[in-house]
This record gives C-alpha cells, sequence and structure tokens, in this order.
C-alpha cells in the first residue's frame, strides 16, 4: 500500500531523480557540475571568470599543456620547440592529425591567426597580449610550423594560456564585432572548436551549459558523452542538489559543508589547494605617479621595511588556518604558492614563526619603542597613532583575519581600528593612499610572471595594491623576463621572493582551497593537480574531463595514479542533514507557533477576568 | 455605475466639457503629467545614480589578469568608459531614447537582451506569489476578522505572523531540504533549483509542466513569505468595520451573516489591501532576491545585485529602469483606480 502510494511521487520526482543513473540504457552518460557563479563570456577574448577559462579550456586546445603531478610542462598543439640563442626566435612543431570540430584541419595557420589577432589592437589585446611580450611576428612557415620573432626574450614562452581558435570561423568576425562575439552555439550548430568537447547548448550568463563529447579527441576520446554545467546561485542547495543526485560534482563549497559530505557514502569530498594566497598588505609609499609626491596619509610606521616585517613575525599563521580557515588551508609564506614546486621560495622557519617576543626586540630595535603608556612610538618619539586597517565586507576570512591582527598589534602595543567595506570601494581607498593596511588575495597563473609584476614599479597605479617600489627588483623583473636558462630564471624568482619577505609589503597569511565534492558511487577516475593536495576540476587543463568515467566502467582508470576510484552506493540512504535540518526547522516553527499560541491564549485569559 | 460615470469623464476631459472640471479626466490627466515627471526624473537620477559608485569596472573585472596599464586602458577606450561625465551622460540619453540600453560590461551582450531573458523568469515567480499571497491572505484576514478571538484567528493570525518573520531564504532552505530531497522513505519531489531541466524546450507542452515544477517551491516560499502582509491588513480594516452602523442595519434587515460579510463589510475594507497590492505590483519586476538566489532563479533581482559589484553600469541603468517603470505604471494604475473606487480624492 505504501509502495503503491509512493509510486507516483517517485514519478514525479522525474529525471533529476535518483534514477537516472549515469550508465543505464541508452542515455548518454552526463556528468552534471554544479557552478556557484555563471560564464561571463565563452569568447576567450572577452571573458574573465574562472567558469568561463574552464569552458575554453574543454572547447579549445593550447600551445602546450601542465601536467597533473607537478604542473611541468607538456606537449599539446605543439609537439617540439625551440628557440634560437638570443632568444629572439622561436619555432614551434605543431601536430598534424588535429581537426577542428567541422572537420577541417587544424594546422600552423590557425596558431598564427589567434596570436595575430591578440598582438593587434583589439579587445583581444587587451586581454592577452602581454603573454606575448616582446613578439613582434607570428608566421606560419608551413601547416606545422609555427615561427615567433621577438624584440627582446621572453622566459614565459612557450607557457602561453591563449585558447586557439579556428581561422576558418573566426577571420570573418571583424574588430568592432568582437566586443561582443559571443562564440556561442547558433541555429544548432556547436561552436566550433578542437578541444575534448564542443559547447552544444548555453548562452552566457545563462545556468545551463552543455558539452558533447569528442570522439575523435587527438589526446583520447572522453569516456563520458556529455558535461553539463548547472549554475547555483548559493552553496548550501547545490550541495543538496549533490546529496539528492541532480548533480554529480560541486566546487566552490566551505570547509563546513566538506566536512558534513566526508562521512556520506557514495561522495568523496576535498579541501583542494589552490593556486593563490591571501595577504595583509601595507602601504609601502603611495606616491602621485606624475610628480613623485606621497599621496593619501600612510601611517609612516608602515612605510618601514623593519616595522612591517616585525609585524609579520607577530602573526599567529597557524591559528589563522585553524579558526579562520576551519583548518582548510595552509599557512602562507610567499606570493608564488609551494604548489609550483620549481618557483617556489620558502623562508627560513623562525621568519615565519609566532614570535611575539622577537617582533617586539625588533621593534625595540628599530626605535619603535614603549612609551610611558605602554604604546609604542615612532623612531622619532612622537606617538604612532592608529593604523588604519581594512578588511573585505564580502569575505568573513577578510573581517576575521584583520580582527586577529588588531588583537596581536594591541599586544605589541600598537593601536589600530579594523574598517569593513566594499572590494570595490577598497579598490578606490588602495589607489588614493587612504590606508595603512587591508586584507585580500590572489591566484596565481602557472607562470608567476604575472604575479611577480603586480609587485614593480611600473605597476604602481595599476594593479599594484601595496605602492611597493624597489629599483632592484625591477631590475630582476625584468632579467627573469627573458632569461633562457631555466634554472637560472628559478633563481631570480627565488631572490624576487626573498626581497619582497624581507621588505614585507605583503604578509602572507595563508594558501587557501577550495571545497570539492564528487558522487563517488556514479563517476571515478578523477585526477588531482597537483597530485595529492589540488583540485579535481579548475585545472590547467582538461585532465579530469578526459580521465572520468562511469563508476561502474572505472576499472584501474588507465592506470592512472592518484585517480579517485568508485565506492558504494549509498548517498540517498539513512538520515542526512538535510533531513535533520528540515527536522529541525519544523520543530522550530511548530514551537514558534504553540508559544504564539500560548501567549494570545494567556493574553485573552486576561482579558476575560 | 461609477464606472460608466468615470468612463465619461475620461471621454468628456479632451474636449473641455462641462463635467472635466475637476472631474475624472482632469484627475487622470494630472497623474499621467506626474508619472511622465516621475520617468523623466528617473532616466536623469539613473545615470548618475550609479556614477557615484566606488569603482572602476576596468579594474574589477581585470583583477588578477596579466595585464599592463595600457591594455587597462584600451579596455576603458573600447567600452567608452575613458569620455568625460557629460559626454557619456548625453549618449546615454540619446541611446535610451532610442531603445537601446547599451552592452553589459561583464556579459558583453546587449543589456535589452539580458533583461529580456530575466524578466519572464521574474514575473512569472514574483507574480504568481504576489497573486496567490494576495488571495490566500485577504480570505485568511476576512475569515479571522469575523471569527475574531476565536480559535480560527488566533490560529492564522499566529501563523501568518511567525511565516512573516522568518527570513525568505532560511523558508527556501527548509523546502529544498525537506520537499526538494525528501526525508525518510518520502522522495524528493521538487528540483532542488533553477528554471527548467537539462534537455527540455520550456516552451514546449511537457517543458511548461517541467518549468511548473520548478518554480513549485520559490514560489511556495514567496507566497508563505507574502501572505501576512495581506492577511493582517485585511483582518485590521474589516475589524474596523465591524462595528459600523450599516453592518447592524444590514443585519437588522435580517441578511445573512455570510451575506452581509461579502457584500456589505468586505468591499468597504478592500481599500487599503488594494494599495498594497497594487504598490506589490510596482516591485513584481524588482524580483525577490533572496528566493531567486537560494533557487537559483535567473532573475532581474539577482542580475542587478551582481551587477553592483562591477558596477556593470549598463546593466544597472537597464535594471533601474524596468523596475522604476513598473513602480511608476502600477502607481499610476493605483492612483486611477482609486479615483474611481472612492471619488473623494479627485479633488
Amino acid at each position: 500500500m505504501l509502495a503503491a502510494c509512493l509510486l507516483p511521487l517517485g514519478l514525479l520526482a522525474g529525471p533529476g531523480g535518483a534514477a537516472a543513473s549515469a550508465s543505464q540504457g541508452e542515455d548518454p552518460v552526463r556528468f552534471t557540475v554544479a557552478l556557484l557563479n555563471e560564464v561571463d563570456s565563452f569568447n576567450p577574448f572577452l571573458g574573465i571568470e574562472v567558469e568561463s577559462y574552464e569552458m575554453w579550456a574543454l572547447t579549445y586546445d593550447y600551445l602546450v599543456d601542465f601536467s597533473t603531478d607537478d604542473l611541468s610542462l607538456q606537449p599539446s598543439l605543439a609537439t617540439d620547440w625551440e628557440s634560437s640563442d638570443d632568444g629572439l626566435e622561436w619555432r614551434f612543431t605543431i601536430r598534424d592529425d588535429v581537426t577542428w570540430s567541422d572537420g577541417e584541419p587544424l594546422t600552423a595557420d590557425d596558431l598564427a591567426f589567434t596570436y595575430g589577432r591578440v598582438l593587434g589592437k583589439g579587445p583581444e589585446a587587451a586581454t592577452w597580449k602581454s603573454w606575448l611580450a616582446g613578439v613582434t611576428d607570428v608566421e606560419a612557415t608551413d601547416d606545422t610550423t609555427l615561427v615567433m620573432t621577438l624584440s627582446r626574450p621572453n622566459s614565459v614562452l612557450p607557457m602561453v594560456p591563449i585558447p586557439i581558435v579556428p581561422q576558418h570561423v573566426w577571420s570573418d568576425v571583424t574588430g568592432e564585432q568582437m566586443k561582443s562575439y559571443a562564440a556561442e552555439p547558433t541555429d544548432g550548430a556547436p561552436v566550433v572548436g578542437s578541444g575534448p568537447f564542443r559547447l552544444v547548448e548555453g548562452t552566457a550568463g545563462g545556468s545551463t551549459y552543455r558539452f558533447e563529447a569528442n570522439p575523435d579527441y587527438w589526446n583520447g576520446a572522453p569516456h563520458v558523452d556529455e558535461v553539463v554545467f548547472r549554475v547555483f546561485k548559493s552553496e548550501d542547495p547545490a550541495v543538496q542538489a549533490l546529496v539528492k543526485g541532480e548533480v554529480d560534482f560541486v566546487e566552490g563549497i566551505s570547509a563546513l559543508q566538506v566536512a558534513s559530505l566526508e562521512g556520506r557514502d557514495g561522495v568523496l569530498a576535498q579541501n583542494a589547494d589552490t593556486p593563490g594566497f591571501d595577504e595583509i598588505s601595507f602601504n609601502a609609499g603611495s606616491v602621485d605617479l606624475e610628480t613623485g609626491e606621497p599621496i593619501g596619509d600612510p601611517n609612516p610606521a608602515v612605510l618601514d621595511p623593519d616595522f612591517r616585517f616585525a609585524l609579520g613575525l607577530a602573526l599567529d599563521r597557524q591559528q589563522l588556518v585553524d579558526t579562520v580557515y576551519q583548518g582548510a588551508g595552509r599557512p602562507g609564506s610567499t606570493i608564488v604558492p609551494p604548489g609550483y614546486a620549481t618557483f617556489h621560495w620558502e623562508p627560513p622557519a623562525e621568519d615565519l614563526s609566532h614570535d611575539p617576543e622577537r617582533a617586539a626586540a625588533l621593534l625595540d630595535e628599530a626605535g619603535y619603542t614603549t612609551g610611558p603608556d605602554g604604546m609604542r612610538t615612532l623612531p622619532d618619539g612622537s606617538p604612532i597613532g592608529t593604523l588604519r586597517l581594512f578588511a573585505r565586507s564580502d569575505s568573513a576570512t577578510s573581517t576575521d583575519v584583520m580582527a586577529y591582527f588588531k588583537e596581536w598589534l594591541a599586544d605589541l602595543g600598537i593601536d589600530s581600528e579594523v574598517t569593513t567595506v566594499e572590494s570595490s570601494k577598497l579598490t578606490d581607498i588602495i589607489l588614493a593612499g587612504e590606508f595603512d593596511a587591508f586584507e585580500w588575495g590572489w591566484f596565481v597563473d602557472a607562470d608567476p610572471t604575472s604575479m611577480l609584476s603586480y609587485m614593480t614599479c611600473d605597476q604602481r597605479g595599476n594593479w599594484s595594491d601595496s605602492w611597493y617600489c624597489d629599483e632592484d627588483y625591477d631590475a630582476l623583473f625584468e632579467q627573469q623576463g627573458s632569461e633562457l636558462d631555466p634554472e637560472a630564471r628559478a633563481e631570480q624568482i627565488h631572490s624576487m621572493q626573498e626581497m619582497l619577505f624581507r621588505d614585507a609589503p605583503y604578509l602572507v597569511t595563508a594558501y587557501n582551497t577550495t571545497g570539492q565534492a564528487v558522487r563517488s558511487d556514479r563517476f571515478a577516475c578523477l585526477l588531482q593537480q597537483p597530485a595529492g593536495t589540488g583540485q579535481w576540476i579548475f585545472q590547467q587543463g582538461t585532465h579530469t574531463y578526459r580521465s572520468i568515467r562511469p563508476a561502474d566502467e572505472a576499472g584501474d582508470c588507465d592506470g592512472s595514479t592518484g585517480a579517485t576510484e568508485a565506492s558504494e552506493a549509498g548517498a540517498d540512504e539513512g538520515v542526512g542533514t538535510g533531513v535533520l535540518v528540515g527536522m529541525g526547522g519544523l520543530a522550530v516553527l511548530l514551537a514558534a507557533g504553540a508559544a504564539v499560541l500560548v501567549v494570545r491564549r494567556r493574553a485573552s485569559a486576561e482579558d476575560r477576568e | 455605475m461609477t464606472l460608466a460615470a468615470s468612463a465619461e469623464g475620461v471621454l468628456a476631459a479632451p474636449s473641455g466639457g462641462r463635467r472635466a472640471r475637476g472631474g475624472y479626466g482632469r484627475y487622470a490627466g494630472g497623474k499621467v503629467l506626474g508619472s511622465l515627471g516621475s520617468l523623466a526624473f528617473v532616466l536623469v537620477v539613473n545615470f548618475f545614480l550609479f556614477r557615484v559608485l566606488p569603482g572602476d569596472p576596468a579594474r574589477t573585472l581585470g583583477r588578477g589578469r596579466f595585464s599592463s596599464p595600457e591594455q587597462l586602458e584600451a579596455f576603458s577606450a573600447t567600452y567608452g568608459l575613458d569620455e568625460p561625465l557629460p559626454r557619456q551622460f548625453l549618449t546615454y540619453l540619446g541611446n535610451t531614447l532610442t531603445g537601446d540600453l547599451g552592452v553589459s560590461l561583464r556579459y558583453r551582450v546587449p543589456v535589452a537582451d539580458l533583461l529580456l531573458d530575466r524578466i519572464g523568469p521574474t514575473l512569472l515567480l514574483v507574480g504568481t506569489s504576489t497573486l496567490l499571497a494576495a488571495m490566500i491572505g485577504m480570505w485568511l484576514g476576512t475569515r479571522a476578522a469575523w471569527a475574531h478571538g476565536q480559535r480560527f484567528d488566533r490560529l492564522s493570525t499566529g501563523a501568518s505572523l511567525t511565516l512573516y518573520s522568518m527570513p525568505e531564504w532560511w523558508l527556501g532552505l527548509l523546502l529544498i531540504a525537506t520537499l526538494a530531497v525528501g526525508f525518510g522513505p518520502v522522495p524528493g519531489l521538487f528540483p532542488t533549483g533553477g528554471l527548467h531541466s537539462v534537455d527540455v524546450d520550456p516552451w514546449s507542452p511537457g517543458g511548461v509542466l517541467d518549468v511548473a515544477r520548478h518554480l513549485t517551491l520559490p514560489v511556495l516560499t514567496l507566497t508563505l513569505a507574502y501572505l501576512a502582509d495581506y492577511a493582517l491588513i485585511m483582518r485590521s480594516s474589516l475589524l474596523d468595520e465591524l462595528g459600523s452602523d450599516y453592518l447592524t442595519t444590514a443585519r437588522a434587515k435580517g441578511l445573512r451573516d455570510v451575506a452581509v460579510r461579502n457584500r456589505h463589510a468586505v468591499p468597504n475594507a478592500l481599500l487599503p489591501a488594494t494599495t498594497v497590492l497594487a504598490l506589490n505590483f510596482g516591485f513584481v519586476v524588482a524580483g525577490a532576491i533572496t528566493v531567486e538566489t537560494v533557487f537559483s532563479i535567473p532573475g532581474l533581482g539577482l542580475l542587478a545585485t551582481e551587477a553592483l559589484e562591477i558596477p556593470d553600469y549598463w546593466v544597472l541603468q537597464g535594471a533601474f529602469l524596468v523596475a522604476s517603470v513598473g513602480v511608476i505604471l502600477a502607481n499610476l494604475l493605483a492612483n486611477l483606480l482609486y479615483g474611481v473606487l472612492d471619488p473623494r480624492v479627485r479633488t
């Protein structure tokens, strides 16, 4: 009887229900991912959101790829490359077995065309030109050879993250049209690309994007038929959808959600390392860029590298990670995350440790001695006053970190005040130089050049947010930019990090993580990048999308090491958090209703008397 | 009767007939003129309001990208952000008046297209909820006032107050956790979010059903949240009428209780509730941001909130314009209706 009653309910639940197993019958095998943000453009020359980068990676190929293990360079469209001794000419060998999804062959001409557009003056340049710094000419000498001519060496090559678009489609798009060219399916025709998948449905800003597998992909056909992205506007419903089985993957969820999913059967959840960091940034010297005169009103103390370095020792990074990041993160050190093993420089442990006594001693040494009121003074004896710290209102992490920082400063005898503002407002404050310190963070590209550039003098008034400027640092930046010996270049990048660590315009607080979870009872063979700690999707490249397969066909994932395994089903059974929350909510509701009734009854009883 | 008279007034107005002076036509004309004035005001405010927002779109959109100062300038130039403000204002006025709402800085598509895509879901969601809430709420309020102090009154007032004080997002999450995910042996009945399933065309017969299924929980959430507004207003205004002499008269005539309520008391008590309803309809296009967020409904409210972060001037202007026009129209309609329902306001 009960079953009979439930049957129609089950039918009502429809295709979104758990019944839609990944590998049943002739339904396509569909891997559904919940995103927490929309794609802003499928046109790789226009979009800026990370979600868009992910879509381009599915659709297009790149000059080179990055390994899952350690992000080392791998061949992609280019199988081989060499540069002249002076670094002014690069020669790439392009694969000859790649076709566009409409059947046309992909040749070196397509690469020359794509880079050529970037080297022009249109919106394509605004997006990607920095990666081709020094490149004056790109030419396809034959179908499989691409030659780049440079005016000065560029050590970023060949790590150019520009998606290669088909010339025979995109050459029809004029510069003016490019400003709003969408690169979306039109009249039922999918977007032309050479990647492992092709976009068949979806528009930028929309809520669903559907990709079909490319069975002829040169690097191996994917094992799923479709990847579908669904946009959720908040975290909880996305997690509920995973639990219910409406989606197979969620990303960008909090450490709390990961913890709630971790014990659940049929679900695999992790806090994955992201290629970024959070920092407390100081005003290291805001100036009018034309006159060179100081602008804003930084406290004289924060202009002093010794003062800033000493404050770094007052930070308890481990406590920040444990409390603010709920354990989902790692204590930070420099602006190149440790995931980029070759480029990362690790400071001596004693300079990173939480050592308030040494901090106090260093401050005394630098002249910031304690006055009769217990507060520290400037070297000239005048009071330091109140340091103005800024936190971002859209980030709980930001406000919490600054609350701790204020306390640690107070322990050292330094008064401070935290103001919480919106990110956009903070940008204005930074440009005006009207701050002493703030909390923010960055993502770092696989090649650290962009991150390193933000600390150069040239970037003040642009992307530099600490106003840091140092000739020696700039000289090293120029040098590494044209250094062709990888080892020497890594060394120079280490030196730059060391300089920044000593001068401390940034106190890197933490390397953050992002929560990801997959229905492991339905899909297996997801790969982490970097191995062991990294993300399952949102990687450099499309490794997981090509490796993933239905749980019952997983086998040994073709011998991939570190791939996720299939697990027993069971996410649908038992009492989940959702139910507990729901029951709790109902109980509260009932209690509230009862309370209202009692109060009213009492009131009316009084009235009667 | 009144309706016929007013129609006559409207017709008479342009020719300056005898009834026009102080009549409905003059009243209506004044209201229309006032609305046009508001619209002009909105057009001007619309531009400057968003320009004083902190933030620079070129910087927000480019954060974390590898780019030089020249590239940043190129971006601003491409989208006309580097022109002097008065010039931008003139361009904006000219474009808006010719129906061109500009191109979104974030999505790089015409704002008009974006708004058109988003306005449907919003109207469907908020419109349906407002109607349902008004109907159920007014019915509850009437019954509660009529049964003043009795169990039904206590129960319905208590319940609507409880729902009224619950945050919408929490109510929404509660419904997702129970009705969408399912509990115990009961399977989840409704989707957790979105407007329609992946490969369903929302315009096909099956698609309409699919959309209805997706909208059930968000509409339920909003209806429950809006309900109290109408229930409480209807209840209190009917309570005000209850002591009136005309009701005693009606009863003395021997009319049945139901007739006294529905034919005499309720029509008189309807006015305040109508005002609230009309005003709320003005806000229908503005969307219900929290509910759109919880259920991932791609609506206008969500679009505008997200555009604030950039700030995406053209989207903000477009959304604000549409919302303002909605409110102005609803106000105008309410005013015109008031002139009909209550002739005293015409003077």
